[in-house]
């Protein structure tokens, strides 16, 4: 993305609170953080070619991580946004360290299990989850309570962190990261180990899931079980596909329009929105002869992902 | 030795243990016919069925329906068991027809994200077909009781479970290895290309694999209903579980299902007896380790991996 | 020759076996490389090339016998560990970052043989682009650099393989029919580049060709495996004039493929 477009939209976004009413800073801030979240996704699998099913376990790990530092350990929401995502990067840890070595079919249905499992346990661990109540009273200290000053807080954040993640893609470890996508073997005889790569670049993603739904718990005062539930795996994918997964700010794009389309429908009639989701994703699937933008990238992990 | 007996007081009642033993292999048949269905679809279509779950659910919920819609006759409950799985047939039928024909060349990300998305379109009919609230189904009045077995209390309607599923397996087995439609489909998961260059009509049997892996989810929907509460979250909780039996057994493997889904009935069973949620990590567990040692499953194909 | 271990041998193998299911592919291979070697592996189809090279390459684990690298034995070094070590290789189909640009493929080659591959914070763009631009030069790739690799001729692809494979500076350099698929001319160029190379760094090349006039112009000791075992051992002249040799050739056309 070219500075003077970067510049352009961050001129824009800081001067937003002073034209927009709260409703659409709050909308704003949504679709920040669902633009991280979708773009921590695709460092996985536009660029790191492996598709996850079960992401949103990450997002709820951080989102709990925050929520249980604030309410039972007491520490600041800054401190715990600080802390969230290191927890969710060791849950992308210990799962990723299971399926990194599995192609694409067992990947995603145990990427889809495991983020089930996330679920199931924070549903059932009442005590320390609240269970199906889910943790309540979440709220940002005063200074960040107003919808334009979390909307600032998050951008920021948001911002950061995606520049994070650009540097990160465009790192050696990025490169690397590009050559297992494109072929495993390869990789391995150029001295990669191509399992490793694979579990940080989990890792990393699983990380900076995290901290949108750290960030998340903050602005929605509360945090619930479903936040690890499957039909939230989807968001990213689809957010991912819509924007163009070939290229870096392709999440961030599909966020947008995402969000809008969500927040039409979902406030309308919220019993529909998974339905309208699910065909909308079934049409493209069957009505685009070539997939989405950019997907020829993942195609290369899907057919060739056997053991080098 | 006497810390261990307080911490599982059933540990030394043996016929406590039959008991569980048996109830969890009734959980396992259950499993069964869910996952062998998804494997024999992915045998012959490589169609990972996410929406599997979702045909499950769909079994109990017509159940719901026709034991409601039928006479409170002693045989109402039996045609509703034989009619709610040709349902689900029916919506995989379409399904397959109308929408999975046309991906079958496509990379295997967009199939699962098809079926993905079928998840949450059924998901969404289903509540504005029966509305958000628990619905459950009584057992018939022959098998309402309990039986005694080992001395201990157990439900007549598991004896069904354990008597009609394996009852089931045999007879695919022997639709597999006895009848020509079942070499037909195992010769498909072994090689369909050459299939189709014999004159098969592969298409025909693509569709009637899925037909009847729909038909096997659907039963075990149906028979399952009165069991558990027949709510929206059914078809999530049993897609997990059902991933779980596949991916342990190895994706494609009959025996392999078989094998896994009695090991994670059994799991399951004693699981809730040491902690209720330890059953989960315990699965995780055991998944970890067939992963660890054979990542395509116990009895699967390492390609498939 | 050298004893076990002698570091004046690059690559050893000693009663090297391997079977699949019935078919003894590697059936008691003794080889003995020494340094900056040019040895060719010949042999009809079926004599187990391919074979032994992906069990001095890492890729499959062999039966029994045993494997040494600069002397040390290397039975179950993975890939990445080996090219780390010093042993690079290419394959019977090229195998490259297609979608990647060409001098792109040779900076990742250049990154992780300095170990650079964990770096989440430096840009990767100009990195180890002049050494990158040099071995794309030596390989006559100099004027291809932005292109997409994937669109460009077979011989220019598999120049690039061997770029890649010589940005990790390898001491041992194992190529799998490096000229498959390439017009005469083309082939000879290849091989003359690569013993150029070699001539050039000190570097060992193993490699396996069809093409007898390939052979005989740029190896300096050649095998030849017949049935996963060695039948002849020698200088190209010795190896012509070897009657075994001669029997078991007989009737076959220089390019067998």
């Amino acid at each position: 993305m070219a500075r003077p477009a970067l510049l352009a939209v961050a001129a824009l976004l800081a001067l937003a609170p002073l034209v927009l009413p709260p409703f659409f800073l709050q909308l704003l801030t949504e679709i920040a953080i669902a633009g991280l979240f979708a773009t921590a996704f695709n460092l996985l699998m536009g660029f790191g070619g492996m598709v996850s099913f079960g992401h949103a376990a990450y997002f709820a790990l951080g989102a709990y991580a925050s929520a249980l530092l604030v309410k039972k350990a007491g520490l600041s929401m800054i401190a715990a946004l600080a802390v969230a995502p290191v927890l969710a990067g060791v849950g992308a840890l210990v799962f990723g360290i299971f399926i990194v070595r599995l192609t694409a079919t067992y990947f995603a249905m145990l990427s889809l299990a495991f983020g089930q499992i996330v679920f199931t346990v924070i549903f059932k661990w009442k005590s320390l989850t609240g269970g199906d109540d889910g943790l309540l009273g979440l709220w940002p200290p005063d200074w960040l309570k107003s919808p334009a000053a979390y909307y600032y807080f998050t951008v920021a954040v948001v911002g950061v962190a995606i520049l994070a993640l650009h540097r990160i893609v465009d790192s050696p470890f990025g490169s690397a990261l590009k050559a297992v996508r494109e072929n495993p073997r390869r990789a391995r005889y150029i001295g990669i180990d191509v399992r490793r790569h694979q579990l940080l670049a989990f890792v990393i993603s699983g990380a900076f899931s995290g901290l949108a739904g750290g960030l998340f718990a903050f602005y929605n005062g509360s945090v619930f079980p479903d936040f690890a539930f499957f039909t939230k795996s989807f968001e990213p994918l689809v957010v991912a596909l819509l924007g163009g997964v070939g290229s870096f700010f392709g999440p961030l794009a599909g966020a947008f329009g995402f969000k809008l389309l969500e927040w039409a429908i979902s406030r309308q009639w919220p019993v529909y929105w998974p339905l309208v989701l699910g065909s909308v994703v079934i049409a493209v699937v069957v009505l685009l002869p070539r997939g989405f933008v950019g997907l020829a990238e993942v195609r290369a992990w899907a057919r060739s992902a056997r053991r080098p | 030795m006497h810390a261990i007996a307080n911490l599982f007081p059933w540990i030394t009642n043996g016929s406590l243990i039959m008991i569980q033993v048996m109830s969890g292999l009734a959980v396992g048949m259950f499993l069964f016919l869910v996952s062998v269905g998804m494997s024999l679809i992915f045998g012959v279509t490589r169609i990972v069925n996410l929406a599997h779950g979702s045909f499950y659910m769909v079994g109990a919920y017509l159940m719901v329906t026709l034991v409601g819609i039928l006479p409170e006759r002693p045989w109402a409950f039996w045609l509703a068991l034989c009619v709610a799985p040709l349902g689900v047939a029916l919506l995989g039928g379409v399904i397959e027809m109308t929408l999975l024909r046309r991906i079958y060349h496509r990379d295997p990300l967009m199939q699962l994200i098809l079926t993905f998305g079928l998840i949450l379109v059924i998901g969404t009919l289903v509540l504005l077909l029966w509305g958000p609230d628990n619905k459950s189904v009584q057992r018939p009045e022959s098998l309402a009781g309990s039986v005694r077995l080992f001395g201990q209390f157990f439900p007549s309607y598991y004896v069904l479970v354990l008597v009609l599923a394996p009852l089931v397996a045999v007879s695919m087995w022997l639709v597999f290895y006895r009848t020509r439609w079942g070499m037909l489909i195992r010769a498909a998961t072994v090689d369909r290309e050459m299939l189709g260059a014999l004159g098969v009509n592969v298409a025909a049997l693509y569709t009637q694999v899925f037909v009847f892996g729909s038909w096997l989810a659907g039963l075990a929907g149906a028979l399952a209903a009165p069991t558990v509460a027949v709510a929206l979250g059914m078809d999530s909780d049993v897609l997990t579980n059902a991933f779980v039996v596949v991916v342990i057994g190895g994706l494609g493997s009959f025996a392999g299902s078989f094998i896994s889904a009695i090991m994670v009935g059994l799991l399951q069973s004693f699981g809730i007896l040491i902690f209720p949620a330890i059953s989960i990590v315990l699965l995780f567990a055991l998944m970890a380790v067939v992963l660890i040692v054979r990542p395509w499953g116990l009895l699967g194909r390492p390609e498939d991996h | 020759m050298g004893a076990i271990g002698s570091p004046a041998l690059i690559l050893k193998t000693v009663g090297l076996r391997k079977r699949f299911g019935g078919v003894r592919a590697v059936n008691g291979v003794d080889l003995a490389v020494p340094a900056s070697d040019v040895r060719a592996i010949i042999g009809p189809n079926g004599a187990g090339k391919t074979t032994l090279f992906n069990l001095m390459s890492g890729a499959l684990s062999h039966d029994s016998g045993r494997i040494y690298f600069e002397g040390k034995e290397i039975s179950g070094v993975p890939p990445d560990v080996l090219c780390r070590r010093g042993l690079a290789r290419t394959f019977q189909i090229t195998s490259i970052f297609r979608r990647l640009t060409v001098i792109e493929n040779v900076q990742t080659a250049c990154l992780t043989h300095h170990r650079r591959q964990y770096n989440l914070f430096r840009s990767a763009r100009r990195l180890y682009r002049d050494e990158a631009t040099a071995l794309l030069e030596r390989v006559g790739l100099g004027d291809q650099a932005d292109r997409p690799s994937g669109v460009m001729s077979h011989g220019d692809q598999r120049r690039l393989e061997l770029a890649i494979a010589l940005a990790g500076r390898p001491r041992l350099l194992l190529l799998d029919e490096p000229t498959a698929g390439m017009a005469p001319r083309e082939r000879h160029e290849l091989m003359r580049l690569v013993a150029g190379i070699a001539g050039d760094t000190g570097l060992t090349v193993v490699f396996t060709e069809h093409d007898m006039d390939v052979v005989f112009a740029v190896a300096r000791r050649i095998t030849v495996l017949h049935q996963g075992a060695v039948l002849a051992e020698g200088a190209p002249a010795e190896v012509r004039a070897n009657p075994d040799v001669q029997r078991v050739y007989l009737g076959q056309s220089p390019e067998v493929k």
